[in-house]
């Protein structure tokens, strides 16, 4: 599928998908013209360039996931007694009219959006990078509502409080957007400023994804589904909290010397609240800029190793993993350093699932099928392997020693290789097409990591020795 | 006895501090004029030649603070503002001003700037709405809409306003929080409204 310039009106709009829901006098009760509708959604053609209102790209998420999400409950209502697929139309209208009436979407919609983006079953690869762009192309906050936010944070004004304010903000996430300003010290920042009510927006749309989902309470993994939209509450809650990213901000550039080149913004806490956050600027480009010079392949490794090693001193000395490996949140400094912002995504492991990584790793490493097995039974919440499919533990296996081959290989691992890196999405693609997504909350994070910053180092076609990287950062943190 | 211009002014000062810490402490319904009288030391009698009722007086207060705010909007304001900044900054400006109001302007609102036909209508709070619009009006104007709006332009920004207002009385998120993205939407709608399509601030729209 190529990406075309296209409007919001070419996808399926909400009052289609209301339409094509079976209803009283329906006379499509397997929802075929539902199928039909939903099943045009990778087919249309993607608009890529009408983000730039309010209200359009609202509805256009509100479109998206809802094509998606009723994509995944559609296979639910063919399987369903009557009884049962009366209860789940009456959920599924419901929940349509709650997203169809939801105003202010840049919460979770959005946020909802980057996810689903990251699951492989919904992952045409444009819509994909469609979604994923939002996080530079989300309309912005004008100046007169980032000076009352300023005013009921401080108390004062922005050019009260810095030497000079940039009045449009230089980048745009989903939670916020960055300005730059100048300290009355003389310091460059960047200032980033959330939303406003942004935490009860995302609060309220995830209470109306549960409405959504009902209809899944009757199946064996709901309590499984639950558990994971909790975790993803708690982790959008706390990437509301500009302090908790400050605090993660703090440690994380503790962890890194002036050798490393891993440059990690200072936080300046006096000009810093909840719902601001103001950090060092580093100057340098993003991803595709760095990318639009064609670096050589020196250039492009050097990058390579640096994210690598980043990630690695997080996970192994503070079992800290960055959830949200967006090209935005990397920054390539002229100087060959690489800057690391936006920590608000930050998972932290708990010992039990670290240790669980661990024995996996060890398995891997020494090629130790049992243990492997046992590791991968565990993490999908089985007691032992043998309580598996065995179809289920062959092709969540072939995903999970995908994610590790890095680990097994000695010298150069070249992450730009084609062959390795749709092998992947296609063993992603396969465990969600077979709906294998039990398991543990923490594993709706690491595939994204582990597909997110893939990608980058893919795009970047760079180069790193990994397992050097890895017996490095290991062995320190013993 | 006749009593100063000054005296006179210190008076009316006095009940209308008296007044709100009063509706603040008892509630706007609960509180009398008899209440506001003896706070402020004066005959229930004498208040009423400042205050002819409970919701003049309210009234005054929430108009006083409004006017504060449209002064703060014009010093606040740098001139770079579109359509759509200009009047949240406007809205805003006034809102921040009735903030120490706000535990009991619900009513006080309701009784004086209700759309809906009333038996007797408060002349204070036909004033505030005047004013309130007569600024906006100067706002489209210095975004190139030279013509006054026609009625059902006003019409669809006054319910605006007042579904803002209402909201915001009500609004228990921090700093009413929710008030601000429900002004930005609100707005924004507003301007795309009276623009034709929304695609620019208003200006290529304007008259």
């Amino acid at each position: 599928m190529q990406i075309e310039e296209g409007t919001v009106n070419e996808l399926p709009c909400l009052k289609q998908l209301m339409m094509a829901l079976p209803g009283e006098n329906d006379k499509d009760p397997a929802g075929e013209k539902l199928a039909a509708i939903l099943n045009q959604v990778p087919a249309r053609k993607v608009p890529v360039s009408s983000f730039s209102r309010l209200w359009i790209l609202g509805s256009l998420h509100a479109k998206v996931a809802l094509g998606y999400l009723t994509c995944w409950l559609r296979s639910r209502f063919a399987e369903a007694g009557e009884k049962e697929r009366l209860r789940n139309e009456a959920h599924l209208t419901a929940a349509l009219q709650l997203l169809g009436t939801m105003g202010y979407m840049r919460g979770a919609v959005m946020k909802l959006g980057q996810l689903l983006a990251s699951l492989p079953l919904v992952v045409p690869e444009e819509f994909a990078r469609t979604l994923a762009s939002l996080h530079f192309q989300a309309p912005p906050m004008h100046y007169s509502v980032v000076r009352e936010v300023f005013l009921d944070e401080f108390g004062r004004e922005p050019e009260e409080l810095f030497a000079s304010f940039e009045r449009r903000a230089f980048a745009a996430a989903s939670l916020g957007q960055v300005h730059r300003a100048r300290l009355h010290s003389g310091e460059e920042v960047a200032v980033k400023v959330q939303y406003p009510d942004i935490a009860r927006t995302i609060k309220s749309d995830l209470r109306n994804l549960r409405i959504l989902l009902q209809p899944m309470c009757m199946t064996a993994d709901w309590h499984n589904h639950l558990e994971k939209l909790a975790d993803i509450e708690e982790m959008l809650m706390m990437e509301t909290d500009y302090q908790q990213e400050a605090r993660f901000g703090r440690e994380i550039r503790n962890n890194f010397t002036s050798e490393d080149r891993i440059v990690v913004p200072r936080i300046y806490e006096e000009y810093s609240t909840r719902r601001v956050l103001t950090t060092e600027y580093l100057c340098g480009v993003h991803l595709d800029q760095f990318l639009a010079a064609d670096p050589d392949q020196e250039l492009r490794d050097h990058f390579t190793h640096l994210i690598t090693a980043a990630t690695m001193r997080l996970l192994y000395r503070s079992h800290w993993l960055l959830a949200d490996p967006n090209p935005g949140n990397y920054i390539f400094m002229d100087d060959g350093r690489l800057g690391l912002i936006d920590f608000g995504c930050t998972r932290v492991i708990t010992d039990e699932e670290w240790r669980l990584q661990r024995e996996f790793e060890r398995a891997v490493i020494n090629r130790d099928e049992a243990g492997i097995n046992r590791a991968i039974a565990r993490a999908c919440l089985y007691n032992d392997p043998e309580e598996m499919e065995p179809e289920r533990l062959a092709v969540v296996g072939r995903g999970a020693l995908w994610q590790m081959e890095p680990w097994k290989t000695e010298g150069l691992f070249d992450f730009g290789d084609e062959e390795f890196f749709r092998r992947g999405i296609d063993t992603f693609l396969d465990v969600m097409r077979r709906r294998y997504d039990r398991g543990k909350p923490l594993y709706l994070w690491t595939n994204r990591f582990v597909l997110g910053a893939r990608g980058i180092t893919f795009r970047l076609k760079g180069r790193c020795d990994f397992r050097k990287i890895y017996e490095q950062e290991s062995d320190a943190c013993l | 006895m006749r009593i100063s211009a000054q005296a006179k002014q210190e008076n009316r000062a006095r009940i209308l501090e008296k007044g709100a810490e009063l509706f603040i402490a008892k509630g706007f319904e609960e509180c009398t004029t008899r209440d506001i009288a003896v706070s402020s030391g004066l005959a229930t009698g004498t208040l009423f030649n400042y205050f002819p009722s409970k919701e003049t007086l309210a009234m005054t207060m929430v108009s006083e603070a409004l006017n504060r705010g449209r002064e703060d909007f014009r010093r606040r304001r740098t001139g770079e503002e579109g359509l759509d900044e200009d009047l949240f900054l406007f809205i805003a400006s006034g809102l921040r001003r009735l903030r120490p109001l706000r535990p009991f302007i619900g009513p006080v609102l309701e009784r004086s700037l209700s759309p809906f036909p009333r038996k007797t209508v408060c002349p204070e709070g036909e004033a505030a709405r005047q004013e309130h619009l007569d600024a906006v009006h100067e706002i489209l104007a210095m975004h190139g809409f030279t013509k006054a709006p026609d009625y059902v332009a006003v019409t669809m920004y006054w319910s605006l306003y007042l579904g803002i207002l209402a909201f915001w009385a009500g609004d228990d998120s921090p700093n009413q929080q929710a008030t601000q993205a429900l002004m930005d939407y609100s707005i924004r709608m507003f301007v795309q409204v009276i623009s034709g399509n929304g695609a620019d601030r208003g200006e290529e729209h304007a008259d």
